[in-house]
């Protein structure tokens, strides 16, 4: 049988009910004998009534009470019972006079009731105590406890003592014997808590059914930024393929970000306006003699100039991440070899919605002894079919590089988006470095990537100050 | 990249397609982008190792071959012109050659997409007229008599391009458009280089040429001048333009006598030539191509090509400026083939990949932070010289674009007020951090460094607020670190911490200082922390 839902509160009152053996009865007297309080009773009644688990019956009745002289009597004491301590304190009498001036107004009556109740004898002007036992004291405190006055009532009716009253109470009767309706409810509760489980209790209790389909509060989860992961998604690929992360300077001497990438010195891309030097006192070229002279060779043979180590040595915020490629063909690794880098380069742009000051590149080389132009063309292909795009290679022109080709990736939108240079190195770079097998060496910018992959229209939204920005980007499942 | 506009029908005639995306697509295979602008014209994007694309015919020419319409190279026919081109002392600029192109008859389109050809050379390889400039004359205009090139004083007179009267060098620097722009590249000493023809001013390289041999639709034959400061360039240039010029039907050489110059006369049309063993081209490429086949593919870029028992024997086209080297000749093949008919293949070796100690920390440490409730947020390592000067000032760029972007930052930290800033108004408490690069001269050298910078900002934020969750992730990663109070610009005395670690400083750590957030205009306290994530990789991972 389905229990019956009553709340907590119902539920302490039944169980305090079964604990005092009580099944029913005037609601103020079961309030004082539970020890709770008759409003909490009586509204809780009503509840316990609506649910079939008692019955509130309204009961009328005449009763006694002190009218306000009677209060007044038994709280000061009757005219007679004043005349009577009066006399005492007097030594048994007083005359008239004494008592009129004493008790005022009520002397009169005083004398009367006295002297019917065989107290007093007024003899001579003078009153003399004959009793000590005034009649209705003890009337008035059955009164005024609810109990019955006895024969005195008619006296106490007609000296305005006592009146009649009806009065209306509620009794409360359970609808059976109240340990075992306690085992027909059960407790409706919103929250399983602690205590219910410490306790057992939870058994008691029917957990109120929510609106599960109502919308929620928004909560939003601390996150790792969006670009991070799309950044370590590419260091995983790039891991996967078995390529060994490196990393190089930010600020960079010239001779890596364009010298051993065969730029000539008075290359447009070494320009004011294209490429940002630093305010730091050159180093110099110490410990690099052997590559600055083939630098200078092959700058010389090849462009036909005059090449300057001190242009060679000047800082610059790096320009692409090629320069720590360069910086590890420099190192003559043996083959073959792997590497890429992933991190930040500079550029001379103004601040748009597609341009930043700086953005990630990430750039890699390959190359062994054998290694070929297809090899590197299907690398390339590997790397972004992994990243589930498709990609469409243009012969291209790099001053490092020879064949070299320029990716377009197709973009969901079916858009090709034009990302990646790459190529073999040119045998001058080879060179310079100390290189003697053929390496594959290419770039992209993350950023572009980042915000197609994303639908992020705007590049300065990924580097936001706004935290809810972060914290509510929707997640890309890859 | 320079970019080339034309008609439409121009292009497509001259390619002898049928549709502007076919010519898009063969261009594509050379290294061009092709799009049509809202004037109508199409606009076609050149690399600049192909100069001679600048130009209608070079685009043809190549285009042609791709379509395996034409093939291979023919010398043009050259003949005397009997012009004399006496050069004499241009310390600034000391290099000229000149050459005739007969019955190449300008008409309003050619005259147009000519001075096109000329502004891309000027702007590429002549590196803005410093290193080469280049005076197109209508020859029949020339003056009679002789041909001189030499420094003059700037009160010679000359009628600048678009003037009737004579004026002084001096006022065409000043008042010209072209006088402001390039009058300084060659200036030396108050002396600028002139070409002369009858004892007329007909140049005044690299700035402007004279009225006097304007060109016009109609003009029928050239005069072309390229002076320099690189020889070799120069004459490069001048080969460039009339071999070119040249692929037109009827046009013919004509070659300038020269005096005083590296060259005897001008243009030299060099070819280079290789003896091409084609498994060198194989060897670059992947490919298996037999001599013929090598020499098939050249041809079709347009090289003079033939095989000849195991080798190819290659004469490379005097308006090629870009082949150094027998790799070069080999992309000429592979864009002959086609990068996609190539067939890109997986290299067949293998090797273990491997990721920095620093990128497997900061993956840690992310998940730890996340954990702990921080978002990250990522900014750029420039900043504002204000935001760098409350952390000591950082290396700034010498030429910055814009003043926001300006220094490089020293620390994360004053970025991460900054973040408070803009969060003031969410949900507190707003917990943040970044991993990212800060840069610092340390002895004269300038160094980049990977930290982690954390911040709290809350109604209430106190130290232990990033001090629990530092302790927490430093014994999670099995660091023994120490610290000990510090002093600090940013932070509040009494309640800033140096972290200690293998003898060095890792971090630091503390509340910010109510005048810092002020100033800063966040109204909410902040504890913030930095600490080296190189130097803990160096700590913590194996």
């Amino acid at each position: 049988m389905a229990k019956t839902p009553v709340s907590w509160t119902e539920y302490r009152i039944l169980e305090a009910m079964a604990r005092a053996g009580v099944r029913g009865g005037p609601i103020g007297e079961v309030a004082s004998r539970i020890g709770v309080p008759e409003s909490t009773l009586h509204s809780v009644s009503k509840l316990l009534e609506e649910k079939g688990l008692a019955r509130v019956r309204v009961e009328e009745e005449d009763r006694l009470e002190l009218t306000e002289r009677g209060r007044e009597a038994l709280r000061d004491g009757l005219p007679e019972e004043k005349l009577v301590k009066l006399l005492e304190e007097r030594g048994g009498e007083a005359s008239i006079g004494e008592v009129r001036e004493r008790l005022g107004g009520e002397a009169g009556i005083a004398i009367g009731q006295a002297r019917r109740q065989g107290l007093i004898k007024v003899e001579g002007g003078r009153v003399r105590l004959t009793g000590s036992k005034p009649r209705l004291r003890q009337a008035l405190e059955a009164v005024a406890q609810g109990g019955n006055p006895g024969d005195a009532l008619g006296e106490l009716l007609s000296r305005g003592l006592a009146r009649r009253v009806r009065v209306r109470r509620e009794v409360l009767e359970l609808a059976g014997e109240p340990s075992s309706l306690l085992d027909t409810v059960e407790v409706e509760a919103s929250r399983l808590t602690h205590d219910m489980l410490a306790s057992g209790e939870w058994r008691r209790y029917r957990f109120r059914p929510y609106n599960v389909v109502a919308e929620p509060p928004r909560v939003l989860p601390a996150r790792i930024h969006f670009l991070t992961s799309f950044i370590e998604m590419l260091r995983d690929l790039m891991k996967e393929m078995g390529f060994t992360e490196a990393r190089g300077p930010i600020v960079e001497l010239e001779l890596f970000n364009f010298d051993l990438l065969f730029q000539a010195q008075d290359h447009p891309a070494r320009e004011i306006h294209d490429t940002l030097w630093i305010e730091a006192p050159p180093t110099g070229l110490d410990g690099y003699e052997d590559l600055v002279e083939r630098t200078r060779k092959a700058h010389e043979e090849g462009w036909g100039y005059r090449w300057s180590p001190k242009i060679a040595a000047r800082l610059v915020l790096r320009s692409q991440t090629t320069s720590v490629s360069a910086r590890l063909l420099a190192s003559q690794p043996s083959p073959p070899i792997r590497f890429f880098t992933l991190g930040r380069v500079y550029r001379s742009d103004v601040v748009d919605a597609t341009h930043l000051p700086e953005f990630h590149q990430l750039d890699g080389i390959e190359g062994y002894n054998g290694y070929t132009f297809r090899d590197l063309l299907g690398t390339l292909r590997e790397i972004f079919e992994r990243l589930g795009l498709q990609v469409k290679f243009k012969p291209a022109y790099f001053p490092f590089t020879e064949p070299s080709v320029e990716g377009y990736v197709r973009l969901p939108s079916g858009r090709w988006l034009e990302l990646f240079g790459a190529g073999l190195f040119r045998p001058e770079v080879l060179y310079m470095a100390g290189v003697d097998y053929p390496v594959g060496a290419w770039g992209f910018g993350v950023e572009r990537l980042a915000a197609a992959f994303y639908g992020v229209s705007d590049i300065r939204l990924l580097y936001t100050k706004d935290t809810t920005y972060i914290r509510s980007f929707p997640v890309r499942v890859v | 990249m320079p970019v080339v506009k034309f008609k439409p029908d121009r292009l497509l005639n001259a390619l002898g397609v049928g549709s502007v995306e076919e010519a898009g697509e063969v261009l594509f295979r050379l290294k061009c982008e092709v799009e049509e602008n809202p004037e109508g014209l199409v606009e076609v994007e050149v690399n600049p190792d192909r100069p001679d694309m600048y130009m209608l015919e070079g685009i043809a020419r190549a285009a042609r071959g791709i379509l395996r319409l034409e093939s291979g190279w023919t010398m043009p026919r050259v003949r005397d012109s009997g012009i004399t081109l006496r050069v004499g002392d241009a310390p600034s600029r000391p290099y000229i050659a000149a050459a005739v192109v007969y019955n190449y008859r300008l008409d309003e389109d050619t005259l147009e997409e000519l001075i096109q050809f000329q502004e891309k050379l000027h702007d590429t390889i002549g590196r803005r007229r410093r290193k080469v400039a280049i005076g197109i004359h209508d020859l029949a205009k020339l003056p009679q008599g002789e041909v001189e090139y030499r420094s003059l004083g700037l009160d010679t007179r000359m009628k600048p391009l678009g003037l009737e009267v004579d004026v002084e060098a001096s006022w065409v620097m000043e008042n010209t458009e072209q006088g402001v722009k390039y009058g300084g590249i060659s200036l030396e000493g108050g002396r600028h280089p002139f070409l002369l023809a009858g004892g007329q001013v007909i140049a005044m390289p690299p700035v402007i040429n004279s009225n006097i041999t304007r060109l016009e639709p109609g003009t029928r034959d050239l005069f072309i001048d390229v002076t320099g400061t690189d020889a070799k360039t120069v004459a490069k240039v001048l080969d460039v333009i009339v071999s070119t010029l040249s692929y037109r039907e009827g046009v013919e050489i004509g070659l300038v006598r020269l005096e005083g110059a590296p060259w005897k006369a001008a243009p030299l049309l060099s070819t280079s030539e290789y003896s091409l063993d084609p498994e060198d081209v194989n060897r670059v490429l992947g490919t298996s191509l037999s001599p013929d086949e090598v020499a098939m593919h050249l041809s079709y870029m347009r090289h003079h090509a033939e095989a000849t028992g195991d080798t190819v024997r290659v004469i490379v086209p005097p308006f090629r400026a870009d082949i150094l080297r027998t790799v070069d000749l080999a992309e000429d093949v592979a864009i002959s083939i086609g990068y996609e008919d190539l067939g890109p293949r997986l290299p067949h070796f293998t090797t273990r990949g491997s990721l920095l100690g620093e990128t497997r920390l900061s993956r840690r440490l992310r998940e730890l932070l996340v954990g702990l409730g921080f978002t990250e947020v990522l900014q750029l390592t420039l900043t504002s010289p204000r935001l760098a000067s409350m952390a000591g000032g950082g290396i700034r760029v010498s030429n910055p674009v814009q003043e926001e972007y300006s220094v490089l930052r020293p620390s994360l930290i004053p970025g991460l007020i900054a973040v408070a800033r803009a969060n003031l108004h969410r949900d507190k408490p707003v917990k943040v951090f970044e991993i990212g690069l800060v840069a610092r001269s340390m002895e004269g050298r300038v160094m980049d460094e990977l930290m982690l910078g954390l911040m709290v900002m809350d109604y209430e934020a106190s130290y232990e607020d990033l001090q629990a969750p530092l302790y927490s992730i430093l014994r999670l990663l099995g660091v023994d670190f120490s610290v000990e109070p510090v002093d600090h610009v940013l932070l509040m005395p009494g309640r800033a911490a140096r972290i200690m670690a293998g003898g060095e400083v890792l971090g630091l750590l503390g509340e910010v200082r109510p005048e810092v957030l002020e100033e800063a205009g966040v109204d909410y306290p902040l504890v913030v922390a930095e600490m080296s994530v190189d130097r803990l990789a160096r700590l913590a991972t194996g």
